[in-house]
Formats: C-alpha cells, structure tokens, sequence
C-alpha cells in the first residue's frame, strides 16, 4: 500500500517485513517449544540422575552412570545394530517401491483416485492389528502363505521363528505398511510436475527410462529427500510391528533400539537408564538427520 | 508426419497406458491381501481362525461385530479418535504448511536452523516424551481431554507437515509470488490465494498422511488419557493383550476393519483435489 | 535457535510446579459408603482383559449391596498397565481409587508408599464376618510385602496342565495324573508326535506353551526348576539357579520345542491355546482359566469336557507344579474414598462375592470354602480339584515371580535368556550364568 504520506523509513519497512517473515515460522516455533523444552529437559535430567518412583522426579545426581550403563550393555548395544540392519534393508527398498509404485498410478485413469485410497489402508491398519494379521499369515502351522508355498514344494518356512527370516518378514511387514505413504507423496510431487513435460518426451519418442533419469528424477529431487528423510525419522523410531510380530524376537534378533528402551522404561521402569539410552538415540538421530540434509541439499543444488 | 505413423505411436503410448494400469492395480491388490484376510478373519468364529489348513471362508458370524462392539465401547472411542485427529491433522497442518513455506521462500536468518532443530525434535524416542507430558498434563489439570492429546499429536506432526510442504514448495516458481507481490498483495494473502491452491496435492497428500498418523497412535493416548478422551487404539490394544480366556482375533480384526473405514473414505472424499494440482492452476494463473 | 535459557526456564517453571503439586496433598480422608443424596464414586484401573466384564457385571452385582457406591471401571492394555498404574498412583489426588496388581507387582507399587495397609487402616471398616484365614495361603501371598497385606486375591489364576484325553488314547499313552514325573512326560512325548492320516507328515504333536521371549516363557522351566527343589535366589537375593538344576530345568523346556508344531518357537499365550483347541497338540502348558473356552465354549473350541482333562504340572524331585499368576485389588492410599473401595474389594473377596464370581463369571477363587463348595455349573469341579492341588504345591515350591521391587526386571532378563538358549540349545548354561550375572547387577543396585 503506497500512501500519500510520508515514505515508511527503511527501518520500518524491514521490520514489517521480517514480522510478516515471522508471522510464518513464529507460531510453530512456539508451539513446539512450550511443548517440547520441558519434556526433552526432564528427560536429560532424568538421565543423570535416578527416578524416585513415588513422585517421578529426580533424585541424587549420578553423573553420566546411566550413560555407562547403556554403552556396557549388550542389549542395548545389539538393539541398535538390529535398528541398523533394518533401516539398511528398508528405507531404500520402501523407496524405491513407493516412488515405482507412484510413478505406475501416475496415469489418466477413472479409477485412479479409488485405487490411491485403497492403497492407504495397510497404513490405516493399527499397528497391533497388522502385525496380529501377518502372525496368522506368516505361521508355519495354520499360515496361508506356507499353505500356498507348500503347493509349490516350498517350506513350511519358520517366517518369525529363525533368527534371519525373522528380520526379514519384519522387514516385509514394514515395506507393506509403509510404501503407501512414500506412494501418497510421491503421487502428489509427481502431480506437481508440469505434464507437457512428459508429453512431450513421449511424443519425442524418448525411451521411458531417458524420461525418468534426465526428466523426472531432477525435478522430485527435493520431493525424494524430503520423503527420505521423513520416513527415516519414523522408521527410526518403530517398534509397534516388532512388538506385536515377533517381540523382538528370536533371541534378540529383531530387537530394535525403540522396543528396547521402551521395555526398559515401561516394563523394567529403569526409567532413568532408559532416558540416556534415549539421549544418545536422539544425537545420533540428530547426526544422521543432519548429514542426510546435507546430502538432500546437494542433490537439489545439482539438479 | 503420415498418420499412419501417428496412430502407432498413440497405439504404443496406449499400450504403455494400459500395462502401467494393470500393474498399479496388481500390486495395489498384492498390497491388500493381508487386509482382505483380516476382513475374512472379522466374520468368522473364533474356532474357525487358527484351523490347519487355513480357511478362507466359514461358517459367517456377525459376532465380533455386534457383541464386542459394544463391549469395547467402540463408539464414543470413535468419536474420540475422529475429534483428534482431525483437530491435530488440521491444526498441524495449518501451521506446518506456514512453517514450510517460511522455510523453503522466506529467507529468514536463522530459519534453517530452526527447521533442522524442529526435524532433530522427531529423533527422541516417544517413550521419552510421553512421560513428561503425562507429569505436565496432571499439573495443568488436562489429562484426559482432547485438547492435550491434539497438541502432543502436534509435536510429532508439524515436523513431518513442516518438511513435506517445504519440498512441495521448492518446486514451484518463484515468479508466482513475485508478481503478485508486485501488485501489492501481503505476503499472508499471496501465500492463502495463489500458492495455497496450486499445491492442492501436496496440502492434501500431507494432511492425509498427518489425519492417519493421529488415527492410530497408541503411546500418548495410553498415558495421557483414561476415558472421556481415550481412543480407538487404546482400545485395540487392549483387546489385543490377552485376556484370561485367549486372545479375541475376530473382534480385533473386526475393529480393525471398522476402523479403516472412514479414513478410507476421508481419502475418497478429498481425492478430487489431488487431480486439481499446479498442471491446471499454474496455466490459469 | 531456542536460547539454552529459556529450555531451562521453561523446565524449572514445570519443576516448581511439580514440587508444589508434591506437596499440596490432601488431608486424609475415609470418604464413607456414600449416601441416597450423596453417593460416593470409586474409580478403578484394571486390566482390559477384565474390565469391561466386570463393569457390566460385578459392578450391578456389588449396587445390590452398596447402591450408594458409583464404580467406574477403566481398562488398560496388560503391557502398559504396570508403568500406567505406577504414574497414576503417584498423583497428590490420584484419579484411581483401586488399582489391580498383578502377581509380581505390589513389592513395585508398595514401595512408593502408595498403597494401603489393608490389615491395618482398613480394619475399622471390615466386617467381623471376613475371614483372612479362609484364603489359600499362595494366593494370598501375592498382595503382601514385608508383611504387610496391601492387595486381596480378585482373580485367581495358575499355570497348569492341560491334556487331550482323545489324542492320548490314540497314541497309546496312558493318561497323565498328577503323579506324572517330567521323566515320565518327557519319555512319553515323541509317542505324542504323530501322522494322524498316513501323508507322510506329522499332524499332532506332544505339547504347545510358552517358547518365545516374553516375560512369561521363563515361568515354564521355573515351575520344572521349583518342582526340583530350586528357589531362584537364595536368602540374599543371589541368584540361586546358575546350577545343575536350573540347567536340567531349562534344558526341558527347550527339548520340548522338538516335540511341538512347526513355529512353536515363536508361540506366547495365544498360538498354543489354539493349538490345543484345533487338537493339534496332546499337552498345554497355559494359565487355569483358559479352560471353559477349552473345553466347554463350541465357538471358541473343537473340544469337548470329556476329551479335556486339566491338573498339576508334572512332578519333579519335590513336587508336582504350578505357576502362580493372581489379580490383587489394592487402594490407593491418598484416595478419599478408601473405606468405599475397601467395601468393593471386600465384598468381591468374600465367601459370598468369590462363589457369586465363580459361577456366574467363572473366575477362579483364592478361598478354601468357595473351592470346596459344589459349583453351579458341573465342569468347575475337576477345575476346583486341580486348583486346590496347584495352590498347595505353589505354597510348597514357592513357585511365582521374585518378590522383589524390581520384579519385572528380573523376569524380563530371564526372558532374554531364555530366549538364547530356545534359539541355541547348547548354551542353556551359558544363558542361565549370563542371567544370573545380570541379574546381580540389577539386584546390587
């Protein structure tokens, strides 16, 4: 609004603008530390010191003995090597299936809204109920997959009685709940694109996979990070499929870093070593977090 | 050009059409065989669910749907869950798409750093949060309302929200803006009329994804609630545990069915804006 | 980036008002048994797996007597009940008048003072007629802790044998009985594995129970271990079952994954009772109170009374076994209406409550009358009988869960080992001495 009084000073003008900048960011930023600073600072004071139980506050400092205890132990020590094993053989799968998937669905068709929403149910699907389902399916006994196998010759196969077999039907359970959510956002990114564009490599005669690397891939380079970096922070954190599928089991085998510290806290109520193995979770979510940013921005930058 | 060599290559640009068809929907249905199984398990008696060989069909009850239903108090519980969620999808998403949209446009000094730390926030394991939260609620005299459980949804939605919207925005031209700056508009009102509805798809996508995430969290809505505000989750879980008498997989798979349903629907519903994306808007605009 | 300050602001503002909330606690008050124009409520946190049964149920039950009592009954999932209650307990005004304990739970609840001392503060309001030496010592027990009463048996249950009569007759074995050894059952159980119609494939097998890592799989070989003669820790709180006996104990357990179904490793509370009631299985080990939907309910079993026998575990050097698993009603000590939900919990633990849950709910009692009434229905006679077998012998080998502060935690590091040695049989030793290390360290703390 350009008034017929005297020019805003500078100095008011970018003041207005940076409130307007903050009217954006403040809200959220607010929200979030008044609900986030008190919890995260009990949990690092909780992780010095032990837990009166009667009142759930802190009592005596210990120093960094709850931190001692975590990194001597071998459970915790094993859970976050099984959280990695995992994450290697998921993320990238559930990537490249979700944006597959995405890219299959990214076609004018009737029913293509439909077969979207029905795509969304085996993440709507609670986590207890899933991994209940796929138990019944997956047993050796009165499964259906070993029963379908069978006619082929195949099995029966202990899916989540053997140590190895076990972390992958975890593995497949999780791709199953969770590609649908890198399918709705990748649907939505590639809806984004302009379409002339891949009209006009198709009219062009361009093979399909020419389209997809020097077409299609740089302009949802920022969509795949964001998406990445999303389903990592959740992955990172599951342990409602491994609780209700194999309860970490067998042995230890799918004992991931979350279901550990979760029985640590909930049902041993070592709540305080159970905050330092948390703390250490989180800086090393924080590192790796951090360094996929980077790598994201470096794509993005290079496309 | 002859048309003859026109109408094959539309020939082949069908052919392609039509394989990405058929396979999208094959894998749609490999996706939902576990769910059909849990929807067969829902109507069958209890005898009937762990038989070797497995069996498809039974003899067909209504049980698990009429008399644990109410047992469960499944209704209110319902209620409960639609209120949050959609209160934590809405309000997550009405400030993580502003947050975003500072972040991936707006410049502001210190802003990336602010965005990493909130992302950082989601690495804390929710075990740690819950308790504190619970220890806050019962001092402030607001366990067990929704209100408390719609804004600790939001501590893990916004990051999400916040993230996915700011990539959403990356990929759109900045000339969008600016000309509409040019001719006056407020930054507020630029972002609500013209990049608002050009990232339809993203909006909805993100608000779909944030809606299901509350719909079936089960942590905080165990410690922070005990009965006016708890949730469907709560309740799955509990039928779930084991009671003295086995565990109950035909009314846990039938709660389960129900439950998918209006989200299902929800998504149906807010589907015609996924088509409605920049590939129109940008042209008319 | 938030200033540091400010994190630590915020904190000592919700810390203060933690300590002030600490602090400001209510005088103690008894509340009465409520009034026509001004009933008293009581609220209790129970399991799921009960609660709304006895909402609709017991609670209509109990007004018969006390209208002027208001009960509200909320459920929890079992897996967070523990940490659940814990927090509520420690509010200055708890929400939760009664809070149900599971058997290892009370040392935990008990030692933060929360809990009430029922002998003692609740003796004014109990009836002259309730009699405390009418319970079943072993049931009993699981409410006490340093010898001090703080929870009532309100849901008895004891991890017996079950057994298919029909499946034994085909085989040719005779029948168990509770003199049955675990040599006898263990020689007796590849004659249980069987090809029932000549495919070439086996079809039933000996035995389904606990095999996977859950708190409750180790109960298995620590009723074998108890039948033996073994107490899990010694009179110093050591651990006490890093020996031959312990690993024989263990050892047993992990042989009979071979004689049980394919994926029996991965089996918890669930997959083996169904199991059994497909008739897939001769033996279960599992929780008494599974029986009606065993044997009696056609929905939920192929089975009927005549082919389901059910009794003590199998004997060892000692004794025959069972593993104590009991529901104890506690109150909350800061709750302003204790002498109501005293009255609540009395009455459901009286002669009177327990027969009247017996039969019409079928919830096993801790009385030694109600046992040695005639139950309504007929099939909870050889259940009483074998009750009243199991309780004696649980008294005898102190077979339940440490009673220590940090059960749980103890049971849970056995659970971790013992799901080693389920997945390498040849390190039973090595998994119990790991245990028992672990174990010291959590209990030296």
């Amino acid at each position: 609004m350009k008034g017929g009084y005297s020019q805003p000073s500078r100095a008011r003008l970018k003041a207005n603008d940076l409130f307007s900048k903050w009217t954006f960011l403040g809200p959220t930023t607010l929200l979030l530390l008044a609900l986030l600073a008190y919890p995260i600072f009990y949990t690092i004071q909780i992780s010095f010191s032990e837990l009166n139980l009667a009142t759930f506050a802190p009592k005596g400092w210990v120093g960094w003995d709850n931190y001692k205890d975590a990194i001597t132990d071998p459970g915790f020590l094993n859970s976050l090597k099984v959280t990695g094993i995992y994450l290697v053989l998921a993320l990238p799968l559930q990537m490249v299936l979700g944006f597959g998937i995405a890219y299959l669905l990214n076609v004018e068709w009737k029913w293509r809204g439909l077969v979207r929403a029905l795509f969304l149910i085996p993440m709507v699907v609670a986590p207890v109920v899933a991994g209940g389902v796929w138990k019944m399916l997956l047993d050796p006994l009165w499964g259906i997959v070993n029963y379908v196998l069978g006619f082929a010759g195949i099995g029966p196969l202990n899916w989540l009685g053997d140590p190895n077999l076990a972390m992958i039907s975890i593995v497949l359970i999780d791709t199953w709940r969770w590609t649908p959510f890198i399918v709705l956002i990748a649907s939505a990114a590639m809806l984004a694109l302009p379409k002339d564009v891949f009209e006009a490599a198709a009219v062009d005669g361009a093979r399909w996979w020419h389209t997809l690397i020097h077409v299609s891939l740089p302009m949802l380079a920022s969509a795949i990070g964001a998406v990445f970096v999303v389903r990592w922070l959740g992955a990172v954190k599951m342990f409602d499929i491994a609780l209700a599928a194999t309860r970490g089991g067998p042995g230890q085998s799918t004992n991931v870093v979350n279901l550990y510290i979760y029985e640590e806290a909930f049902r041993s109520l070592k709540f305080a070593e159970s905050s330092a193995m948390a703390v250490i979770v989180l800086v090393l979510t924080m590192i790796m977090t951090m360094i996929f940013l980077r790598t994201t921005k470096k794509l993005e930058d290079r496309f | 050009m002859s048309t003859s060599t026109l109408t094959l290559r539309k020939r082949k640009i069908d052919a392609g059409r039509w394989f990405r068809i058929i396979a999208g929907v094959a894998i749609c249905l490999g996706f939902l065989l576990p769910v059909l199984w849990m929807i067969s398990t829902s109507f069958k008696l209890p005898t009937d669910i762990f038989t070797t060989p497995p069996k498809i069909f039974s003899t067909f009850t209504m049980d698990n749907y009429t008399s644990y239903m109410q047992q469960a108090d499944i209704g209110r519980r319902m209620l409960n869950t639609v209120i949050v969620a959609i209160g934590a999808g809405v309000l997550s998403l009405t400030l993580g798409t502003m947050a975003g949209y500072a972040l991936s446009r707006l410049n502001i000094k210190g802003g990336a750093t602010i965005g990493v730390l909130i992302l950082a926030s989601r690495g804390v394991p929710p075990i740690a949060l819950a308790v504190p939260m619970f220890l806050v609620a019962r001092n402030l005299g607001i366990t067990d309302m929704h209100i408390t459980l719609i804004l600790a949804y939001c501590t893990f939605l916004i990051p999400y929200v916040m993230w996915l919207m700011r990539s959403f925005f990356a990929a759109l031209p900045k000339e969008l803006e600016e000309s509409a700056m040019l001719d006056g508009a407020s930054r507020l009102a630029t972002f609500f009329r013209i990049i608002v509805p050009i990232s339809m798809p993203g909006i909805v996508s993100t608000l779909i994804f944030s809606i299901i995430l509350a719909w079936e969290e089960l942590l905080f809505a165990l410690i922070l609630t005990n009965r006016n505000a708890a949730t469907i989750p709560v309740a799955i879980a509990g039928m779930a545990a084991d009671t003295e008498n086995g565990a109950m997989w035909g009314a846990l798979t039938a709660v389960g069915t129900l439950t998918v349903i209006p989200v299902v629907i929800f998504a149906l519903m807010v589907q015609k804006h996924l088509i409605n994306g920049l590939a129109e808007g940008a042209t008319k605009g | 980036m938030p200033s540091r300050r400010a994190i630590l602001g915020a904190g000592v503002l919700a810390a203060a008002m933690l300590a002030t909330a600490a602090c400001s606690g209510p005088a103690k008050e008894s509340g009465g048994v409520g009034t026509v124009e001004k009933p008293v409520e009581i609220r209790i946190l129970a399991n799921d797996g009960y609660a709304k049964q006895w909402q609709e149920q017991m609670v209509p039950e109990f007004n018969k007597k006390f209208p002027n009592i208001k009960v509200t009954i909320d459920g929890v999932p079992y897996g967070d009940q523990l940490a659940k209650t814990m927090l509520e307990l420690t509010a200055a005004d708890p929400t939760y008048d009664i809070v149900m304990a599971d058997d290892p739970w009370i040392p935990q609840m008990a030692s933060t003072g929360a809990l009430l001392d029922l002998k003692k503060d609740a003796a004014d309001w109990t009836d002259a007629g309730y009699d405390w030496n009418d319970f079943n010592a072993a049931p009993l027990a699981a409410g006490e802790w340093e010898g001090v009463q703080y929870g009532v048996p309100l849901r008895s249950n004891m991890l017996m044998m079950f057994y298919n009569k029909s499946l034994y007759k085909d085989a040719g074995v005779p029948e168990p009985t509770p003199g049955l050894t675990w040599d006898d059952y263990m020689s007796q159980a590849p004659k249980l594995v069987r090809d029932t119609n000549g495919d070439g494939k086996d079809d039933t097998w000996a035995v389904g129970t606990y095999f996977t890592r859950d708190p409750l799989t180790p109960t298995v070989w620590q009723t074998i271990f108890n039948a033996n003669g073994g107490e899990l820790l010694d009179g110093d709180n050591k651990p006490a079952f890093n020996n031959a006996t312990g690993v024989a104990a263990l050892q047993t357990h992990v042989e009979m994954l071979k004689y049980a179904p394919p994926g029996a490793s991965t089996w918890q509370f669930t997959e083996p009772l169904e199991a059994f009631r497909q008739g897939k299985t001769a033996t279960m080990f599992n929780w008494g109170s599974v029986y009606k939907g065993t044997a009696i309910d056609p929905k939920t079993t192929t089975l009927t009374a005549d082919q389901v026998g059910i009794q003590v575990m199998p004997a060892g050097t000692k004794s025959s076994g069972a593993h104590r698993g009991i529901w104890s009603g506690a109150i909350a000590s800061r709750s302003q209406n204790t002498e109501a939900a005293w009255k609540l919990i009395e009455w459901l633990s009286s002669s009177e409550g327990e027969v009247w849950q017996s039969n019409t709910l079928g919830v096993f009692p801790a009385r030694t009358s109600t046992l040695d009434s005639t139950p309504e229905h007929e099939w909870l006679s050889p259940v009483f009988a074998a009750l009243k077998d199991a309780y004696a012998d649980a008294e005898t080998g102190k077979m339940w869960r440490p009673r220590l502060t940090n059960s749980d935690e103890v049971q849970r590091i056995l659970a971790d080992e013992t799901a080693v040695a389920m997945a390498n049989p040849n390190d039973t030793a090595k998994a119990l001495d790991d245990a028992a290390a672990e174990i010291d360290k959590a209990l030296s703390k």
